[in-house]
């Protein structure tokens, strides 16, 4: 019994759209409420007292905001809303799927396809962007020797022909990784609270609930550090 | 190191044996798994995927420990490719559990 069923059996609506809706229903909701608190006369400025809503966002974007400066360097500001919203999505999605009569969108293999592949293309766009056709460099190796030909100077890089496929199949599989790691760890974690729930229905099942809760918030966590990671080697400038 | 290498063949030689007294009679009533490769497949699978995994983030931890014990003042620094680091071995671990899932599904 879940809360997906009506509109699955009516409309025919699946599962995985109306869960990943609930979640950006939930996501806007909580926007709005931050920023209605901010937008009041002397919001913004003072943090509140104790333990409300828009301080624990707040201490979560400036969390993320720190580590986009440490990865992707002293422009992070233009992919920050990418990467914060990917990890606020993942983390509504992750928590509604712990909830026993309501799944999550992440227990699905597709969702975490498309934020793997919003991402990837990002990356590579602002790779391209950044460095024109220099961005194959990167892949290519290190210059072994330069050579000098009418003049100009090349920096030839002699391991290309060894290293450009491996690199390319090592950053298809970024995608593959990035989206298999999400829902196996979903997956592990319902399959286990399913499966304790069906010896020791009474106390058990609470405790990998609660293990749940912790891998959700570290899968979240690490899905956007890696983002942010991936968007930072491409841009970076080469040492 | 000799005496160790003694106690491991003796240890696998004294609980693989009785297996083969065992195979007389299990060819009486048979097993009833139809694909005996697959499950056998998906147990290794998961073990050694998890035996990966174990070594793996065992070192990280312990790494990790030693480095916030020798400079406590790194634990800040020390966090997150900690947790980075933990979630990329259990990535490998994991694909070994879905593996063994989908081997249990061809049984």
């Amino acid at each position: 019994m879940s809360v997906y069923a009506w509109l699955y059996h009516t409309l025919h609506v699946s599962w995985v759209l109306q869960a990943a809706l609930l979640a950006i229903a939930i996501l806007v909701g909580l926007s709005a409420a931050v920023r209605h608190r901010l937008a009041a006369p002397d919001g913004g400025l003072l943090p509140d007292e104790g333990i409300t809503l828009r301080n624990m966002i707040e201490v979560v974007v400036e969390g993320l905001a720190n580590l986009g400066r440490q990865t992707i360097g002293h422009d992070y500001r233009k992919f920050f809303p990418l990467v914060g919203a990917i990890f606020f999505f993942v983390l509504i999605s992750n928590l509604l799927g712990l909830v026993p009569g309501v799944g999550g969108a992440s227990s699905d293999i597709n969702t975490g396809l498309a934020w793997a592949i919003i991402v990837f293309c990002v990356y590579h766009y602002a790779g391209i962007r950044r460095k024109g056709w220099h961005y194959i460099d990167h892949f290519m190796g290190p210059p072994m020797f330069d050579r000098q030909i009418f003049g100009k100077t090349y920096h030839v890089r002699a391991l290309a022909p060894l290293l450009l496929p491996i690199e390319l199949v090592l950053d298809a599989s970024r995608v593959a990784t990035l989206s298999i790691r999400l829902l196996a760890n979903m997956f592990a974690d319902h399959t286990v609270v399913a499966i304790w729930y069906g010896l020791v229905p009474i106390v058990l099942p609470a405790v990998f609930m609660g293990l749940g809760l912790v891998i959700s918030f570290i899968q979240a966590f690490v899905f956007s550090l890696l983002s942010m990671i991936y968007i930072g080697l491409a841009i970076e400038d080469s040492h | 190191m000799r005496n160790f290498g003694k106690l491991l063949v003796f240890t696998l030689v004294a609980t693989l044996l009785p297996l083969a007294a065992f195979a007389q009679e299990a060819g009486a009533h048979g097993g009833s798994a139809s694909n005996w490769g697959a499950a056998l497949g998906a147990g290794l699978a998961f073990g050694l995927a998890g035996l990966g995994c174990g070594l793996g983030q065992g070192l990280t931890a312990g790494n990790t420990t030693a480095g916030i014990a020798r400079n406590p003042g790194a634990a800040g620094a020390l966090n997150t490719p900690f947790i980075l680091g933990m979630a990329l071995i259990e990535s490998i671990a994991l694909v070994g559990f879905v593996t063994a899932f989908l081997l249990i599904g061809k049984v």
